[in-house]
């Protein structure tokens, strides 16, 4: 990730993508990739690139729950609301995570350093229980190791 | 056969032939999404690591998995002489050494380790891959080369008859691939069973250009993996059969939609449509016959409607991915306006092989009405959540006990989910056939190929107010059927789980199940399934909810209680810690869980099992109302 961008290096990052191509996912792929998130610039920079409106655009990042419209915290845990999860006792874990991180689904720390969202089964349901932290599984977890894992990431321990 | 064709065919066996004759110990770790979860890249590098300081006469590559996927990382290992391979399960990077010591410095087997011989001649200890009990029963069509072959390599596939049958379409006509796909009887792999020949016929009939081929590979139901599978074992199966669909219906443009969830998968697709444009097979006059085609790999960003054909094209033109009306059909009017067709992931990848070896042979090995094999992945409360390849027709109890080991020890067995949250839930139902009328007759669908088993201490309710939840969650938002009707399942829901079941509930749920059908898509029409099926399947657990107010399952956070049973117990102040929410507090020498804060997460009773309970809330009054009914 890097820092904020500039009103021309958005418009320079976008500058390959044209209208009517199918290029709107592509191009809000690449400012999340590249930003960690979409900014209110980058809205309007992908708008102007594929001669349409910010609230087109704005309407495409809203409706996709991986579209983030603000910076991700250092620390994402993304918790599996997959069926094989909560069969084990994810709801629980879920419950209890929220709890002693004190976030809602969708939260953050107001430091930025933990933030917690729903993530969806990708079918490594033989680590069922599991959350993903930075995108690496950490599963078979009970409701206890999971509230040790929150507690240890807000630095509690 | 094409000469351009003729000509890839031989070069890349007579690579894959030397590869094999290297002299070198074959070492191929599976590397996909479930094996990188349970440590494969770590695997492969202390692999790596060790061969180069010891200077060990093996090399290590990456294969798709085998369908053990509750035991990655797996392993396969080829002689140096290329006699005999061996597959291993649970090569964690911690078992690295001593593995290379055993099968490259002394070439001996791991027994232990071993799940079988995949090639070669079985031994006293390790007997052949086919006798496992796992793959007893499989055939593996569509997976053949699932840890077979190198996914990222379209070297390995060519090798392994890959693109044959795209050879053979091109010497046909349109007509008549479209009636091999016919003759076949291949019906739609996502759960819909309509056959994909006619699909590409109604594509082939229209009347304008350009058109559009879409590959849905959105596989949004949570505990199936089967499409992934696919994708990051053998990725070019899939362009292959686009390629064959391309021909059939006159196609101009290809997408395959992936999501989001899917990174891996989406990477090595990419990876395999570059090989074949550079190999000629993707592009400007496809192997010198004047035959274009261009094929684009797509990501999601998080949406399960997406999973619908036209809220998939919504979202490939850049809009929310909301379900179009229909008609017109995306036959007519899909990408763009223009003529589209969309199948799935699996349909597509069964197309190379019925080309190449006709339709007659696709169809003979499956006794059901639908012919061919199906992927299925099991998960839930049981030992092995793997994925398999089989014809249809096995029972549900064969699916328990063969292919996913059973329930987990403790677990008594309730139930499943097959198809995803648009699907329902069955009691028991273990003699159920995995065909598509079983369900059918029941108002629901077998589905993409995703089954959850779930055991005793699972609650139906809860298992409704999860999928009727996610519906809810990703309802478009176009129809008030859908997003209002989930909305208000969820509260009713709710309001049973705390307590407050009241006359009229079922009737409520009842007129929402036929509200809802009236929605525009299947997500809408299908989002009440669960309740409708659990209401029927399991109606004394709702009738113990509503009018009782009794739990059996132990879930529902109204009905129950958490007490500190034991004062004296050793483990007790480990329950007081672990309270994320400090509900259990000591007053005057007692200790007692505050209720109003307790959160019902059973933390305490995990780690104190002894010292804390949970306790039926209603229990004096259950108790009082035996005693009425007794006297």
């Amino acid at each position: 990730m890097v820092a904020e961008p500039t009103v021309q290096e958005l418009r320079a990052l976008v500058a390959e993508f044209q209208p009517q191509k199918g290029h709107v996912m592509p191009a809000l792929h690449k400012v999340q990739e590249t930003y960690g998130y979409i900014s209110r610039a980058a809205i309007e920079a992908v708008a102007r690139q594929l001669n349409t409106t910010p609230a087109l655009v704005y309407g495409t990042v809203s409706f996709y729950s991986d579209f983030r419209t603000h910076k991700p915290a250092a620390t994402e845990i993304s918790w599996c609301s997959g069926p094989a999860c909560r069969v084990l006792g994810g709801d629980r874990i879920r419950d209890a995570i929220q709890h002693t991180l004190e976030l809602p689904l969708g939260g953050q720390t107001p430091d930025h350093s933990v933030g917690l969202h729903m993530g969806q089964c990708n079918g490594t349901c033989s680590e069922a229980p599991q959350v993903w932290v930075n995108g690496a599984v950490v599963g078979n977890l009970t409701v206890s190791s999971a509230i040790s894992l929150a507690r240890e990431l807000k630095g509690q321990v | 056969m094409n000469a351009r064709l003729l000509t890839l065919t031989s070069d890349a066996k007579a690579a894959w032939a030397s590869e094999q004759a290297s002299g070198r110990v074959r070492i191929n770790v599976c590397l996909d999404t479930s094996s990188v979860a349970q440590g494969a890249e770590k695997t492969i590098a202390a692999m790596r690591a060790a061969i180069t300081a010891r200077s060990l006469n093996a090399e290590v590559g990456i294969v798709g998995t085998w369908g053990f996927c509750w035991m990655e990382p797996t392993v396969t290992v080829r002689s140096a002489a290329g006699t005999r391979t061996v597959l291993y399960a649970n090569v964690t990077a911690d078992r690295v050494d001593e593995f290379l010591q055993k099968v490259v410095i002394e070439g001996v087997d791991i027994p232990e380790l071993a799940l079988g011989v995949v090639d070669g001649l079985a031994s006293r200890e390790i007997p052949l891959l086919t006798d496992h009990p796992f793959m007893k029963g499989q055939i593996r069509r569509v997976m053949e080369n699932c840890g077979r072959i190198d996914p990222e390599s379209i070297d390995h596939y060519i090798a392994h008859q890959g693109y044959e049958g795209f050879g053979k379409a091109l010497e046909m006509d349109a007509e008549a691939i479209v009636k091999e796909m016919l003759d076949s009887g291949l019906g739609g792999r996502a759960g819909g069973g309509f056959p994909a020949g006619r699909k590409w016929d109604f594509l082939r009939s229209a009347t304008t250009s350009p058109r559009y081929l879409v590959c849905n590979a959105d596989e949004g139901d949570p505990g199936a993996w089967v499409n992934r599978v696919l994708m990051e074992g053998d990725p070019h199966i899939i362009i292959e059969g686009m390629l064959i669909a391309a021909l059939a219906a006159h196609a101009d443009e290809g997408y395959i939609y992936i999501r989001y969830e899917y990174p891996l998968a989406f990477a090595r697709m990419q990876k395999a449509v570059e090989q074949a444009r550079a190999k000629g097979l993707i592009g400007k006059d496809i192997l010198g016959t004047g035959r274009d085609f261009e094929l684009i790999v797509f990501l999601g960003a998080g949406s399960y409607v997406c999973g619908e054909e036209t809220g998939l094209i919504n979202s490939i033109d850049g809009y929310r991915g909301m379900p179009r009306i229909k008609p017109p059909f995306p036959a007519q009017a899909g990408l763009w306006n223009k003529p589209t067709n969309v199948n799935n992931v699996e349909s597509y990848a069964n197309a190379p092989m019925i080309l190449r070896n006709g339709a007659a042979w696709w169809s003979s090995v499956s006794t059901a009405k639908e012919k061919g094999t199906k992927m299925f992945t099991f998960s839930g409360s049981v030992n092995w959540a793997g994925c398999v390849e089989i014809p249809f027709g096995p029972t549900v109890r064969e699916a328990l006990e063969q292919y996913s080991g059973g329930m987990r020890e403790g677990k008594i067995y309730k139930g499943f989910q097959p198809g995803g949250p648009l699907s329902g839930v069955v009691s028991g139902g273990l003699d159920l056939t995995l065909t598509l009328d079983p369900y059918r007759e029941k108002g629901m669908f077998l589905g993409g190929g995703g089954l959850v088993f779930f055991d005793e201490s699972v609650c139906v309710l809860d298992m409704c107010m999860f999928f009727v939840a996610f519906c809810e969650d990703e309802s478009c938002g176009r129809c008030t059927t859908c997003h209002g009707g989930t909305q208000r399942a969820v509260e009713i829901l709710r309001r049973i789980q705390a307590g407050g079941g009241r006359d009229g509930d079922i009737e409520n749920f009842n007129s929402l199940v036929k509200t809802l059908v009236w929605s525009n898509c299947f997500h809408g029409q299908f989002a009440m399934t669960t309740i409708k099926t659990a209401l029927k399947e399991f109606a004394a657990e709702f009738h113990e909810h509503i009018v009782e107010k009794r739990c059996r399952a132990g879930v529902c956070h109204g009905l129950i209680q958490y007490n500190v049973r034991s004062q004296t117990d050793s483990q007790l102040p480990a329950a007081v810690a672990i309270c994320p929410t400090n509900a259990i507090a000591e007053e005057r020498g007692q200790f007692t869980v505050n209720d109003g804060l307790c959160i019902r997460c059973d933390a305490c009773r995990e780690v104190a099992p002894n010292a804390m309970e949970v306790r039926d809330r209603f229990a004096a009054r259950h108790a009082a109302a035996a005693a009425a009914a007794g006297g």
